[in-house]
Order: structure tokens, then C-alpha cells, then sequence
């Protein structure tokens, strides 16, 4: 039996809330000036380019990644935490999550700053 | 039944109940019976009827008649409601199916195991004895501007049943835990530190997603999802407090 | 013929304990749509980032992918996730306020309220994806 401090985790519903607000703005963002404002409503390469290659712009979409990253694993969690886990499930499926997180920022980061490398070598 | 005439018509209602005695009905089965029902005709009147005259191996549990005790809460047509006041004309179906809670162990019938249901209960602090009775009536003592009530919870579990997190994680404290602790909080039974330790973890309140059914089948004015929300807004202003005061 | 869920199976336990609106009330509702769209848009994440990495291929790859995006069966999908965004978002808005303990008298009337806010919202992006 765990002790109470170590039971301790309020920080993650607080954590959802906050990312989740930060979201309402991000995603509507991201949505908006990747599908609402170029004609045909998709950019082509160079499109992309001409968006990635403003510094601004590679920051925000890279703080939204790691923001909808968090956001999607802890929610992931939450879900399976509803079932009856021991301690070492927990544990595993937290630190799989983490790791599958790690993951997709990392890739998302490699991504954005090739990109960026990219539209600055135009 | 002889009625007087006095409750309207009286309608025919087919009522589905669910059996099961290991080792005795053994697969489960719903038994069907037909019953006569006027309009205040509940469901526990049908089966203690059915029990007197038809099947006397009917198991379900009750005592007070009124919805005061808690104790004759079962699912009805799929909802959870207490049988002494679940009036059969009034299940919107001529077909009435009447089951056992959920989110706790079977024993038979309609009965289940109210152990784990009062384990995440008992420490929270509740009083199982009220301690005082609303009275619209009676006159406020000097200095008391109005009288509240807070136990209004008579541990039906019906709460339980209808979380969608408590039939699935036998660990979650649950709304009725939850309420209570609460209640335990604001009364100042317990103080906030004993309160708070006991739900500030991720199987106490914030393991509750805010599907607010449990305030929706409380049949006594408990609004337990409310309770919980209020507890983490306390505690949350608790940790706040404690953390700018170096604590 | 319906079985209490203490006798279900553990996968029908947890659909029906978490997936089943049905004689429930407007708030198991709420919940009931924050996990398929949270598990849906989860899901989008994972093939969003495997899709964009066609971006690496250059022009000619991503280029001739998105002319392939614009088949009125992927704006059907794309419609499809603005429903699955906008209801988790503004259910989402709902949950954090109800979740401080702000509102939950009024929560049922507050879900509607939102979910026909995002009805409209799925209505006018539906029509911009579609014609533009």
C-alpha cells in the first residue's frame, strides 16, 4: 500500500486543464493558418516553407506539439487509470507513455527544424 | 389488491426480475411476472407481493418503505432508483426490468455486497447516525442565521452504481466516499489535513471525470458530483495557502 | 438479454460502464463523447505525424499527396475531426470550470449550450472545407 504521499498526483487534472486552455488557442491556430487561410485550404511544399521559415512560427508549433503531447498521453492515462491497475501497471503504462511522448515531440522537433533549415536555405 | 379506486386505473405490467443463487439458480435467468399496478404501485410492492404469494426464494433487501433507510436501491429499466418509490406506471414501459446495483459483488437476486461500498465510506468520516433533522418550521437559534443540512446521504449506493469510473476501478473512493468527506470537511469533524489526505490522490478526487451522474440518480438531494468539485476547489485553495506560507 | 455488468466480460464491462449513454443523464453523456473524441484525436495525432512526414520527400511527394487529400471522402473525414475537436474542446472548457466546482448546478445546460455552439461551428467549418 502506497503511502498518501506518494499518491499524490493532483497535478495532472490540473495539468490537463491548463494545457487544455493553451489548446483552445494553439489547435485553433495551428487549424486556422494551416487550413483556413491558404486557397485549396492545404499548403503545398513551398507554402510550408514560406510559413516554417519564420523563427516565431517554428517556437509556437513546437510549444504546441510538446502542449497537445502532454495533453494526449496524460489523457491517455487517465483513461487507463480507470481500470484496475497494481502499482507496477501504473508504472509501466506511465513510463510508456512517456517514452511514446519523448518520441513524438522528438520527431515533430526533428521535423519543424529541417523544415525551418530548409526555408532559410531558399 | 383492493385499492378503493382511489389510485386510477390499473394496468397490467410484465416485470422482468433478475435471478441468481450460486449453485442453486445457477446460470442467471430473468424471471417474468405479471402485476397488477395503479399508480403509486412500486416496484417493491410488486416484489414483495410476488415473494408473499408466488416465489418466496425472491431475494432483495429492504426496510423503511419510505426512502429514508437507503437500503432497497436496485436498477430499474437500466437506471438506478430506490424500489420503495419507483412507481412501475412510471418506468415509461409496460415491460419493467428490475436488477441489481452495479459496481458491486453479487451475492443473489437483488442483493449485493455493501462491503466495499462502506469501506471507502467509513473513513471519510460519516456519521452514520444523523445528527439533526431539517425542520422548516422551527425558529433559528439567536445569532444562527438559517439551519443547513448535510447529511442528507442515506448510503443507498446508488451513486456508485451509476459512476462510470467506480465499475470499473474498485480503488476510486467514489461520489458517496467523496461526499462524505466533504461533509467530514465543512462541518469541521475532521479537519482539513486528515480530509485531504485521505482523497488527494489519484483513486480520491481527482480520479472523478465529471459525468454527474451520480447527482443525477441521488434520491436524496445529496448532489454528490457537486460535493466532489467543491472538495477539490478546497483543497486546491489548500495547497495554494500552504504554499505560499512556506508550509 | 441484458447481463449486470458485474457478470460482463472485462471488455463489455468497460464498454458499458464507459461507452453506453443510454438512461443516463446529460453529463454521462459528456463524458461518454470526451473519451471517444479524446481517443479519436489521439489516434489523429499518431497518423498525423506519420502523414506530414511525407514533407521530408519535397515537393514532388508532398505535393502530389495533398492534391490526393482533397477526394471528397478525406473532407468527409476532415469534417469529421472539426466535430471531434470542437466537441472535446468546448466539452473540455466545460469539464475544467464544472471540475473547480464553478457551475455545476447549471452543467446540463451548459453542455447543450455548448454542443449547439459547436454544432454551428461544425456547420460553417463543414461548409468551408467543402468549398473552398
Amino acid at each position: 500500500m502506497r503511502s498518501i504521499e506518494e499518491k499524490r498526483r493532483s497535478g495532472t487534472w490540473i495539468g490537463q486543464a491548463i494545457t487544455g486552455v493553451l489548446l483552445v488557442i494553439l489547435l485553433s491556430l495551428h487549424m486556422i493558418v494551416h487550413h483556413f487561410v491558404v486557397e485549396g485550404g492545404l499548403r503545398t511544399y513551398e507554402q510550408v516553407l514560406a510559413y516554417i521559415g519564420n523563427p516565431l512560427v517554428v517556437t509556437i508549433e513546437i510549444l504546441f506539439l510538446v502542449v497537445v503531447t502532454y495533453h494526449a498521453m496524460v489523457g491517455v492515462r487517465a483513461i487507463l487509470f480507470d481500470l484496475p491497475l497494481n502499482e507496477r501497471q501504473k508504472g509501466l503504462i506511465t513510463r510508456a507513455l512517456t517514452v511514446v511522448g519523448v518520441v513524438i515531440v522528438g520527431w515533430g522537433v526533428f521535423l519543424a527544424l529541417w523544415l525551418f533549415r530548409m526555408a532559410r536555405l531558399a | 389488491m383492493n385499492d378503493n379506486g382511489l389510485f386510477g386505473q390499473k394496468k397490467t405490467i410484465t416485470l422482468k426480475v433478475w435471478r441468481y443463487k450460486p449453485g442453486a439458480i445457477d446460470p442467471p435467468r430473468y424471471d417474468t411476472f405479471q402485476v397488477e399496478a395503479n399508480a403509486v404501485t412500486t416496484v417493491l410492492d410488486a416484489l414483495e407481493e410476488i415473494k408473499a404469494t408466488r416465489d418466496g426464494t425472491l431475494l432483495y433487501r429492504h426496510s423503511c418503505h419510505h426512502a429514508s433507510c437507503g437500503t432497497c436501491g436496485m436498477r430499474v429499466n437500466g437506471r438506478e432508483q430506490l424500489g420503495c418509490v419507483a412507481r412501475l406506471l412510471e418506468q415509461g414501459s409496460d415491460v419493467v426490468v428490475v436488477e441489481p446495483l452495479a459496481a458491486a459483488p453479487l451475492v443473489a437476486d437483488l442483493v449485493v455486497d455493501m462491503t466495499p461500498f462502506a469501506a471507502h465510506f467509513t473513513p471519510a468520516g460519516m456519521r452514520l447516525v444523523r445528527t439533526s433533522e431539517f425542520n422548516a418550521e422551527a425558529e433559528t437559534p439567536a445569532g444562527v442565521e438559517r439551519f443547513t443540512r448535510y447529511e442528507d446521504c442515506i448510503e443507498c449506493n446508488l451513486c456508485l452504481s451509476a459512476c462510470p469510473v467506480a465499475n470499473t476501478n474498485p480503488a476510486f473512493i467514489g461520489p458517496a466516499g467523496l461526499a462524505a468527506a466533504y461533509r467530514a470537511l465543512i462541518t469541521g469533524e475532521r479537519s482539513p489535513a486528515e480530509v485531504f489526505a485521505y482523497v488527494d490522490h489519484e483513486d480520491g478526487v481527482w480520479r472523478c471525470h465529471s459525468a454527474m451522474e451520480c447527482s443525477a440518480v441521488c434520491p436524496s438531494n445529496v448532489n454528490p458530483g457537486h460535493k466532489i468539485m467543491a472538495l477539490r476547489r478546497e483543497l486546491i485553495s489548500y495547497k495554494v495557502k500552504r504554499f505560499f506560507k512556506g508550509g | 438479454m441484458a447481463v449486470p455488468i458485474q457478470q460482463k466480460s472485462p471488455v463489455a464491462r468497460v464498454v458499458q460502464a464507459w461507452f453506453n449513454p443510454l438512461k443516463r443523464s446529460a453529463g454521462f453523456l459528456a463524458f461518454v463523447l470526451m473519451r471517444i473524441t479524446g481517443i479519436g484525436l489521439v489516434v489523429y495525432l499518431l497518423l498525423h505525424m506519420v502523414v506530414i512526414g511525407n514533407l521530408l520527400r519535397g515537393p514532388a511527394g508532398w505535393d502530389s499527396l495533398i492534391q490526393t487529400m482533397k477526394a471528397p471522402w478525406v473532407l468527409a473525414l476532415d469534417v469529421l475531426l472539426i466535430a471531434g475537436i470542437l466537441i472535446h474542446m468546448l466539452n473540455g472548457l466545460r469539464v475544467t470550470i464544472i471540475g473547480l466546482g464553478f457551475g455545476t448546478q447549471s452543467h446540463k445546460g451548459i453542455f447543450w449550450t455548448l454542443m449547439a455552439v459547436a454544432l454551428l461551428l461544425l456547420i460553417y467549418s463543414g461548409w468551408l472545407v467543402f468549398t473552398k
